[in-house]
Parts: structure tokens; sequence; C-alpha cells
């Protein structure tokens, strides 16, 4: 039987889809442009006078973009452009209607204050840094597709297609691992909220884990390539499972104790369970084997279980707990060694009694003339020493509940954009913007969104599955499947399926790493559908029809 | 070796934990959007409060609370409460964020409550918001009325009655004096209407406007709390009214100092039948008792009677906690001091570290004449749509079986007694029964005077608890206030 790959081929038409692309492309503009003008006339009253400059500006991108791949990637997916830009563009209105800066009223207020001289707070969305980034993740777009506009001629100068990435597979591993090490690098790594994952280039806050992650999944890729036959068809059979040799166990445990040393430095189960889930689900892909999923699955559950058990990981617990129960946590909740949560928000019994004892202790320092210990005291949070006194995690789950709040808030059909209150939420332009869509555009908002999501997923299965050489079949299967674990982590973290961890959502959340890498993404599997879908080449001469003889 | 086989798999995977995605947000967005919209955490419920009218509130055919138009853009509906200060403690106040009545049944008055929804299903599915419902309170606006009056003439400086139908328990009369208007802090005031809110909420010393004398506040029971004192005894300790117990001097076993009585004669002379140390409100008796018991039989058998607990009203409305504590924390050490011998000797009759809200003793009250049950309090009887259609009835349920039948039909005719023969003959002829008790609270400070019982003396039907502070006993402090509460309850 021949490949569905094959099949697939057989029946494709080979033909330009550009018609198509240009027309889903018109309609996400639609959307988008659509989306700005309801934001303005919700918010402000009036037509936004950032839509030219926003909804514009992507328009002018977007099609800079289709006509580059229509150019050199003319049998390309016509979906993944359009999709893309749409996602972009939704994304792009919300985080311009969350921020203040452009609305009428804060306008109002700002000219205000420059004459009463009053200090207004600032707001952390920035729309026009995002159209900022959105430029450069379109412009790295057509740049790599520029890049990788010939596969034929791969030597021509300036020219790295997907297959020649695979004779790099091993300085592109060792690339992926040290952009994961350079946040902890002293210098140029940096914190923001709490997270170790950014460093300062040029005065911008990078996220490499970004890049990296599609660089393993190259690593990935040409390594399994050159290893899948061996550790797909060597290996003593137990039972149902045939188990692999020790040595090809190697990698995996690497994987492994890579994956938790991420969790353990910074204290992200997100990016652990990402990488993971991307290295068994490319392993499968390459070997066949259930075996290997097995095992790399229960690997992975005795680390996270191991994790709860330290007591310096107590955070996972807790983070468990939240999930499972957040309404305890509710502006500060402390989880206690034997597993019970105390509430300690403000006006709780604990809270009320440590204060107490906190502005006891002032008034005696006072007293004794220690103005500085009294002030220092002065200044702790009573949740937050009571959490300490009573030796448990302390922890706050009003992020989690605002967000649903904000998804109940939006139920079927939404409040509309610019008509609801997705700013009570913090960060609910970049981790939680989902949950900011969710009370906007309601249920039938997300689906769409979760639908567009599926059809990048698809369409990027559809492009490995069509492909022709086994390093890009796991090239694009590895990058497409990616996306879906992404997504799933934390939109399912903000609905509260599984437990929150801090990743950015694809083309939605502010950030520029996360756009310009999703970007490349686009780049790499539009590159790919076209060689999968184009033409085979003509033999030069024709040799006319096959004669087809019947043996019977 | 062909890929495209697990490729599909894993293909098949991924579009699996996307729809898992798409299952959930069905499930938050289409099933729990109700719930979480109404979710006591959601701050999101107080906004655009002033957009949309709020449904009245009622109490026997007065509208008390209602939501007129004001022709303006923010707000556009205001807030106004007949009578504000005399209701002030039942209904609340509602300025963005509401209060009392007014937060327990908030979505039934803004309109977004599951009854009234799932009636208008559609309205809901399209956003059109439908309109909230009518409250109609239990509360007897006449001995409402009066029971203000009173108290507001009685006290020197802070007053609290409460009276609930024992059966039912269905509050009758919630006053507090001193009150406040809730109309001086309603949307219409605007930024007014803020800073009268915090000037209330600073108020200084313990006069605080805020928080009502009826459920929220608690002071020392005092002698009144002998009724549960003498409750827990004679269900523990095998007593009967008739049994004859020591009312002579009591030393107390830490310090040595005795624990003074307010007379030495009659019953209180050297040993009476406990029916008589009930009248006459000996403390050496039960000082005496409370020793016996131990403090923490005695918080167990006022944690029947509600104390020690959160007596949850209305949702989202408690009252505050009385309490019969077996230690107090102490912030300058952070431990908890055990309440000693003395101390229990002195929680017996209701001093020490005692505290009782005056809604707190009706119920111990009620649970004397309804024959040991507490029924859950309550204060609205039902709630209509604008189409009339009932859509909310308060259904009666047991918040507690404080004691024995038998001991509080005994404990029934101590507080006869009292009125017949002890320390509240001047209340005789008034109808009603009940426990006097007059609290010190400190040196500087009034005493706080409680009467304590049920109406009418025999088939009681109401049990109430009146607080006064100030100079004298609760027989004469608050014993007068009471009774003409009481007349105009049984009016009805």
């Amino acid at each position: 039987m021949a490949s569905i790959g094959e099949q697939i081929r057989a029946h494709l038409p080979y033909q330009r889809r550009s018609a198509a692309s240009l027309a889903l492309l018109v309609f996400a503009m639609v959307l988008t442009l659509s989306a700005f003008a309801e934001v303005g006339l919700a918010r402000d009253g009036e037509l936004p006078a950032g839509m030219f400059l926003y909804g514009g500006g992507l328009v002018v991108l977007a099609f800079a973009a289709f006509l580059v791949q229509s150019k050199f990637a003319p049998y390309a997916d016509p979906l993944l452009l359009p999709l893309a830009v749409a996602l972009n563009g939704l994304g792009l209105a919300m985080i311009y209607r969350l921020d203040l800066d452009t609305s009428f009223d804060k306008r109002k207020a700002v000219a205000n204050a420059a004459i009463t001289g009053k200090k207004l707070l600032e707001d952390e969305a920035n729309a026009p840094t995002q159209l900022m980034w959105t430029f450069i993740g379109i412009a790295l777009f057509v740049i790599a597709l520029l890049i990788m506009r010939d596969t034929e001629k791969s030597d021509a100068p300036l020219s790295f297609t997907p297959k020649t990435a695979q004779r790099y597979t091993y300085l592109i591993g060792l690339g992926a691992v040290i952009l994961l090490l350079l946040p902890i690098v002293p210098g140029i790594g940096a914190e923001i909220n709490g997270a170790r994952v950014w460093i300062n280039v040029a005065g911008f806050s990078v996220q490499p884990g970004e890049f990296a992650k599609l660089l393993l999944v190259v690593f990935f890729a040409g390594y399994l390539v050159n290893k899948r036959q061996a550790m797909s068809l060597i290996g003593k059979k137990v039972g149902p499972f045939s188990l692999p040799r020790g040595r090809d166990l190697g990698p995996i445990v690497v994987i492994w104790i890579f994956c938790l040393g991420v969790l353990f430095m910074q204290k992200d189960l997100g990016t652990a369970l990402l990488y993971f889930g991307l290295f068994v689900s490319m392993l499968y892909i390459a070997t066949q084997r259930a075996s290997w999923v097995m095992i790399g699955v229960g690997l992975l559950a005795v680390g996270v279980f191991v994790a709860t058990l330290l007591p310096f990981m107590g955070h996972v617990n807790q983070r468990i707990d939240i999930w499972q129960n957040p309404k305890p946590y509710y502006d500060g909740g402390c989880l206690l060694e034997s597993g019970k949560v105390e509430t300690v928000k403000p006006g709780s019994e604990t809270f009320i009694k440590y204060k107490q004892v906190l502005d006891q202790k002032v008034a005696d320092y006072q007293k004794a003339g220690e103005t500085e210990k009294a002030r220092q005291t002065g200044q702790i949070a009573p949740g937050y020493y009571a959490c300490d006194q009573l030796g448990g995690e302390y922890s706050d789950s009003a992020q989690l509940m605002n967000g649903l709040f904000a998804l109940g808030q939006g139920g079927v059909l939404g409040t509309g954009l610019g008509q609801g209150e997705p700013w009570r939420t913090p960060l609910s332009f970049s981790d939680f913007i989902f949950d900011s869509m969710g009370e906007e555009l309601g249920l039938t908002g997300l689906m769409v969104i979760l639908l567009i999501y599926s059809l990048i997923v698809q369409r990027g299965m559809k492009t490995a599955v069509a492909a022709r050489d086994p390093f890009l079949k796991l090239f694009a299967g590895g990058m497409s499947f990616v996306v879906a674990l992404q997504v799933f982590v934390i939109v399912g973290g903000v609905t509260r399926l599984i437990p929150l961890t801090g990743l950015t959502t694809p083309f939605l959340s502010q950030g520029g790493s996360s756009l310009m890498a999703n970007w490349i993404v686009i780049a790499i599997l539009v590159r790919m559908s076209h060689d999968a879908r184009k033409p085979a080449p003509q033999a030069i001469q024709d040799e006319g029809m096959t004669q087809i003889v019947s043996t019977r | 070796m062909n890929m495209d086989k697990p490729i599909r798999r894993v293909a098949i995977f991924g579009l699996l934990l996307l729809f898992g995605l798409m299952a959930q947000v069905n499930y938050v967005q289409g099933s729990q959007a109700e719930d979480l919209q109404s979710d006591s955490l959601n701050s999101r419920k107080y906004a655009d409060v002033f957009k949309t009218p709020r449904g009245r509130i009622i109490a026997d055919g007065q509208v008390l609370v209602d939501s007129p138009e004001t022709h303006e853009d923010s707000p556009k509906y205001g807030r106004t409460y007949k009578n504000g200060p005399v209701w002030a403690p039942v209904t609340g106040y509602f300025n963005g964020s509401p209060t009392k009545v007014e937060l327990a049944y908030n979505s039934m008055l803004t309109g977004k409550d599951k009854r009234i929804t799932h009636q208008r299903w559609f309205d809901t599915f399209i956003g059109k918001k439908p309109d909230g419902a009518n409250l109609e309170l239990s509360l007897n606006t006449a001995a409402q009325q009066t029971a203000y009056q009173r108290l507001k003439a009685g006290t020197s400086r802070r007053a609290g009655a409460a009276v609930v139908d024992i059966k039912t328990g269905a509050v009758q009369v919630l006053a507090s004096y001193p009150s406040f208007d809730p109309n001086e802090v309603a949307p219409q005031q605007k930024t007014k209407g803020g800073k009268r809110l915090a000037e209330l909420d600073r108020a200084p010393g313990v006069i605080k406007p805020l928080i009502d004398n009826a459920m929220s506040q608690t002071f020392p029971p005092g002698s009144s709390f002998k009724t549960v004192t003498a409750a827990v005894a004679m269900e523990q300790l095998g007593l009967s009214s008739s049994s004859v117990v020591n009312t002579g001097q009591l030393i107390l076993p830490e310090s040595g100092k005795p624990l003074p009585n307010s007379h030495d004669t009659g019953n209180c002379g050297s040993q009476a039948p406990l029916r008589g140390a009930f009248a006459e409100s000996c403390n050496s008796t039960f000082g005496e008792l409370a020793l016996k018991l131990g403090i923490e039989q005695l918080n167990q058998g006022a944690t029947k009677f509600g104390f020690n607990r959160k007596v949850m009203v209305e949702p989202d409305v408690a009252a505050a906690e009385s309490d019969v504590p077996v230690s107090v924390f102490d912030p300058r050490t952070q431990k908890d001091i055990p309440t000693g011998k003395d101390g229990t000797a002195r929680s017996g009759i209701g001093q020490e570290n005692v505290r009782a809200t005056p809604l707190q003793m009706a119920m111990v009250a009620s649970a004397v004449a309804n024959k040991g049950k507490i029924m859950k309090p309550y204060l609205v009887q039902k709630a209509r749509a604008t189409d009339q259609s009932e859509i909310y009835n308060a259904s009666p349920s047991m918040f507690s079986q404080a004691m024995k039948a038998d001991t509080a039909d005994q404990l029934a005719d101590m507080m006869r007694a009292v009125v017949s023969e002890g320390t509240a003959k001047k209340l005789a002829g008034q109808h009603i029964a009940g426990k006097t008790g007059t609290a010190e609270q400190g040196a500087g400070n009034p005493n706080s005077r409680w009467f304590v019982g049920f109406s009418p003396i025999e088939k009681p039907r109401y049990a109430f608890a009146v607080v006064t502070e100030g100079v004298g006993d609760g027989a004469s402090g608050a014993g007068p206030i009471a009774a003409s509460i009481m007349a105009q309850v049984l009016k009805k």
C-alpha cells in the first residue's frame, strides 16, 4: 500500500492556491479592522485614531507577506498565512483595547494631569510596541521565506532551507542549550514577574526560550532521523512492549534530566512539560513505538511525583492544590504542611490575628525607640507573615480566579470588544489574554480562536504527512505538535483544565520573542508545504504513458 | 519505514488536546458562567451596578427601598431608603457594593439570579438584562419603628434589639441605635456618599454606626447568659429546676476572692432550689455550676445554642460570632491564654470573655420557648419577579436542638418566675417572661443591660433580646423596652 503522503500527493492537483489565500487574507483583515473599530466605538465612542495606524499597518504588512509568499512559495498551503494574520490581528486589537494610553478618557486625563500635576498610573499593556513586534515578526516571515527560497539549489548564497539544517544537527542542539542557559548568566539574564527566562539585548527583553524551542525541534528531528532505525528495531521484548537497549535510552534520560533541571531551576512546570511532550511525541513519530511513550510519560510522572515530595518544591504541590481548589487562596492563601489551606486574605481570622501581632511589635519597637525596626516591621504584609509563622507556603489565586470570572462574565456571546472589564485580571494582555478574549468575545469567539489553532496544527501535520523527506516530516510534525501543546498548556491553565503555568499564547500574547518565533514557525511551515505540494520535476524527455500489462 | 501513521496519530492527539480545551471553555462559559458571575469573590458583579434599577425591598406592603431614575448619566438609578436609620440594620446600604439584605439577595435584586434568568433564558442569551426581583421582608414594620424609638430614648451609648418567631425563625425586629441613614451613602450622593461612608467607618470609640448592635456587635451578656449555664448544667449535671443548689458566697479557687451576689437575702442567702436561684439571679450558684462543668463543657453546651460559630442569617450575611472562649489569643506573646478557674466561674455568669449578640440571645430564648429547638433566623420572606411570580419563599429550617424538650420547659418556667417573683417583678402583667442581665464593661464604661425572653407568657410565639447600655440594671434598663416592643409585635 502506498503511504498516505503518496496518496495525498496523488490526489493533490498541484494547484497554486494564491487566490484562495488572498480571499482568506482579506477576510482576516476585515476581521481585524472590525475588531479595532468595535474597540474604538465601544470604548471611546468614535472610530479609534489608531485604527489606520494599527489596522492599516497590519494590512500593508500582511499583503507584503502575501506577495512574497505567492512569488517564492506559490504552492504553499493557502490557510497558514491568513490564520496567523487573523490571530495576530485579534491579539493586537485586544492589546490595543487593554492599552488605556490609547483611550479617549486616558488622553483627556493626561491633558488634565498636565494642568493639575497629578500622577497617573501606568498600564503595562503596550499596543505600539506590540505593533512594532508584529512588524518585525512579519518581516522575519518574509526574510525567512526569502532565505529558504530554493530547496533545489541549497548551496546558493544566503540560502538556508529546512533541509540544510539537518547538516548542523548537533550545532543547533548546542545552540538551543546555550539559549536556554542564557537567562541564568548574570549580567544579561533578567528576572521579570518572578520568572528568570529573560535576557536583555540592546534595551529589549527577549525570551530566548521561545527560539530555543524551535532549535530543539530541529535538533530532535536530526538526531532521531539518524537513530530511529536502531531505536525502533533493536530491543528486548517484555510482555507487549519491546524495551529499548540501554544505550538507546541515553538520550531520553538526558532530556528527562534536562527537563527536570528546568523544573527545578526555573520553577517552571509548563516549560518542562512542553519540552518533554515535544521530545516524546517526536520520538514516537520517529520510532512508532508506544513503549517509548510509556517510558517517557512514566519517567515524567516519577519526576513530578518526586518534586511534590521534596520540601523546597512546595510550590508544585501548591500549584496543584490551587488548581483543584482555588477559592481559599484568593487574595492570599497558605498551604500548610498538613495539606490544609489557611486563608490569609485581608479580613480573614488568621490575617487579623497576625496583624495584631505585627501591630503589637511595631508599637513595642516604637516604645523602645527603634523607629527603623518599627518601620520595617510595619511594612511586612500580615498575610505573608502569618504564612511564614505557620510554616506554610504563601500563594495567591486571585489572578486565576479573576480570569475565570472574566470567562464567566463573557458567557456565550461575550460583552463585546471594549465593553467588558478584562483589565481586572493581572497580565490580562499576556498570560491571561485568552480569558480577556473570552470576556469580550464570549464562548463563540473562543471557539473560533481554538478552531484557528486547530487548523494551524492540522495544516502543519498535513504538511508533515505530505513532505517527502523523513527529516522534514519529523521537523514539520514536531513543530505543529509543539504549537498544539503550548496552546494546551497555557489555555488549559487559564481555563482551569490543568494547573496554571506561565507560557505565552501563540500570536495573541503581548511580547516580541513569542511573536517572532511563531512567525518563523509559520514561515517554515509555508516553505515546507510549498515543497511538499509543488509538482514533481518534469522528466526531461516525455517517455509516454507507462503501459500496464494485465497478468490475468 | 514510514512515518505517516505515527504523524497521523500525533496529529489526532494534538487535536484531542485542543478539543479538550473547547470542551472546557464550553463548560466554563456555558454552564458555570452564572455561578462565576455571582461568586462572592467576584468584584465584577459590582460594576455596572448604577446602570440598571435594583429591585425593591418591601415590608408589610410598604416599599422601604426603591431605585428611582436620577435622569443623569451616572448613576442612572439612585437608591432611596424610607426611614433609613430604622431599617439600616436589616436592609444595609448600597453604594455600589451592597451590605446585609442588599448583599444577600444582590443577584435577585439585580436580576442576575438563575431563578430569574432561567425563566428568561432568551434574554440572557442575547444579553438583555432582566429586571430585578422585589424582596418582601419578614419583619414587622410597626414593631421595628417602636423598637428604634425606644432604644434611642433608653440608652446612653449603644442599644440593640432582636425578635424572632420561635416556630419559623422569621426575624420580626432587628433594631439598633445609633444607626445611620443609608440615603446619605446611596449612589445619588456620588462622591459625597463615599466621603460620608468613610466618615461613618472611621467613627471614633466603640460607637460604629455601620456595625449594627442587633446582630453584628457583641456585648457581654451578663446574667442573661445564666440561661445557657443553667441549660447546660441541667443536662450535664442532671439537675432539675427544683434541685437544691448553693446560693451563698462562692470563693474563687485561684484568687481566693469571693464572687459577689447583688444581694445576699432571700434565695441568694445560702441554699435554694435552682428555680429560685435563677429568678433572683444568684451569681455564686451559676459560678459554681460553671466550675463543676468546666469551661470545655460550658463552651460545647453554648455551641449548641449558636455560640462559637458563624450564624448565617441570609446568604453572605452572618451574625457576629458570639463566644464562650476556652482560650484567648494574646498578640504580644502569640500564645493562647486558657480561661482559668476564676475565668470559668465568671464565664458562667456571662462575664469574663463571654460575648453575645442580641440576635444570639434571642435564639437562646427561642430554644427555651420552643422545647429546645432553635430555628434558623431569616430576614427575607419572599422574592417576587416583576411579573409577580414567586421565585423564592423562605422555608423554615431547624438550626439546632439546643437542649431536651423537658429541660426547655423547666427553663421556661424559671423564666416566668423571674417576672412573677424574681429580679423583673416590675414587668409582671406585660405578657413577657425572661431573664435579666446586667454586665459590667470595665471601669468608666456603662453597664450593658439585658432582657432576654419570650412572649406571650403562656404558649409563647416570639423570643426576644434587648440590650441597652447605661447606668442601672437590666430589669429597668431593657425590660420596659422589651415590653413595649412585644406589645407592638403581639398586636399583629
